[in-house]
């Protein structure tokens, strides 16, 4: 068979109605996750090879661990004081930078607790949902635990830096939810 | 496009993760886990070949991610490395049972019916999913690569060490097979509003 045939002959294969249901049945199929586990062996054999960095020493890093979580804890009662003084409203990113110095860091804890609040404030899932928008926010929901998880581990010293950066990634995952939730409520509101 | 390109990640956690920091690393792993095992387990359909696969998958990753460039997005690179780990892997696979990368629509049964329990309905995910996991495994990856990860046929044909006409002829009959699934009321023959442009 020739190419030219062989390309008609495929043509007839399905009508464009067909192809655009049979796309969109592909890609509404919903995602896998990997067991628990895979990661603990991609680490162990990457760790063998030499591919990731040896943490610090461990009596180097419980002390910045100490150092840090005085730090945080300084830092919180700090937060919780301008919050009680607000009288515990939540107050827009803008107003806080113009009363307060906050440092980058502290500008996107702030800006994080806030979205949690936004979070809670909507009302709850609806009991029944796409499959598609329930994995991405399972998803989404998973990548914020694992920051949480990175930000709150003592093992490893953690500079300024690093945290700003972690915040900052957490703070558009919970960007991208607070959306995400958000058109889920209005959709289920009609 | 498939779901890599809506995941985006901090270039700064990006940079980390190339210099080694393992928390970088997991922040990327669990970003993208979730669509790398998809694949590789939509083209194995082994859990734990698609296991194997995603732990190699991210082992690249992590010794090439130095290399990346940006000039495409992480996710697209990303879902590069894991097609190549999954095609290589299904090359392998069929090496050892002495078949080529050719056509194993020989092992089916001809007009063997796609329906396993299967409805006609087209909204019934599973229903697509089961009559996708029926498919040859040459097939199922063809399909999977054309219409939800976007690739040409060239592109398909130069990852499987093919012609695009192979590449093509998997895909067209796949779709035979694959059509009593969708479901649409169409009033013409299909090779009357057929689609040109694959």
């Amino acid at each position: 068979m020739s190419n030219d045939r062989m390309d008609e002959d495929m043509i007839c294969a399905l009508t464009a109605d067909e192809h655009v249901a049979l796309q969109a049945g592909l890609r509404e199929l919903p995602e896998t996750m990997p067991p628990r586990a895979v990661w603990n062996r991609i680490r162990a054999q990457a760790e063998a090879e030499g591919l990731l960095q040896q943490p610090f020493a461990r009596k180097r890093s419980t002390w910045y661990a100490a150092t840090g979580l005085a730090a945080a804890a300084l830092l919180a009662t700090v937060l919780l004081q301008s919050t009680a003084e607000l009288g515990g409203v939540i107050v827009p990113q803008d107003n806080l930078t113009n009363t307060v110095e906050l440092s980058n860091l502290q500008t996107l804890m702030v800006e994080s607790r806030r979205l949690e609040s936004d979070l809670r404030a909507l009302p709850t899932a609806p009991r029944v949902a796409r499959a598609g928008t329930v994995a991405t926010l399972s998803d989404i929901e998973n990548r914020v635990a694992a920051i949480d998880y990175q930000l709150n581990d003592t093992e490893f010293y953690m500079t300024p830096g690093d945290r700003e950066i972690f915040w900052r990634e957490r703070v558009r995952l919970m960007n991208l939810l607070l959306q995400l939730r958000y058109a889920q409520a209005q959709r289920a509101a009609f | 496009m498939s779901k890599f390109a809506d995941i985006q990640i901090d270039p700064g956690i990006i940079r980390r993760a190339a210099s080694g920091d393992a928390r970088g690393h997991e922040i990327i792993y669990r970003a993208f886990s979730a669509p790398v095992y998809s694949i590789c387990l939509r083209f194995t359909q082994v859990p734990a070949h698609a296991e194997d696969l995603v732990q190699e998958t991210f082992i690249e990753i992590m010794r090439s991610l130095a290399k990346f460039r940006g000039e495409a997005a992480l996710g697209s690179w990303i879902r590069r490395i894991a097609v190549t780990k999954s095609l290589m892997f299904l090359r392998s696979a069929w090496t050892k049972r002495r078949q080529s990368l050719a056509d194993d629509w020989d092992d089916m049964t001809p007009g063997e019916p796609v329906s396993h329990g299967i409805s006609s309905h087209p909204d019934d995910a599973l229903d697509l999913d089961a009559a996708l996991a029926n498919l040859p495994d040459v097939s199922r990856t063809v399909v999977w690569l054309h219409d939800v990860e976007g690739f040409t046929h060239k592109e398909i044909a130069a990852l499987m060490g093919k012609t695009e006409s192979f590449s093509k002829s998997q895909l067209s009959r796949a779709y035979q097979r694959l059509r009593p699934m969708l479901g649409v009321e169409a009033d013409t023959q299909p090779d009357g509003a057929a689609i040109g442009s694959y």
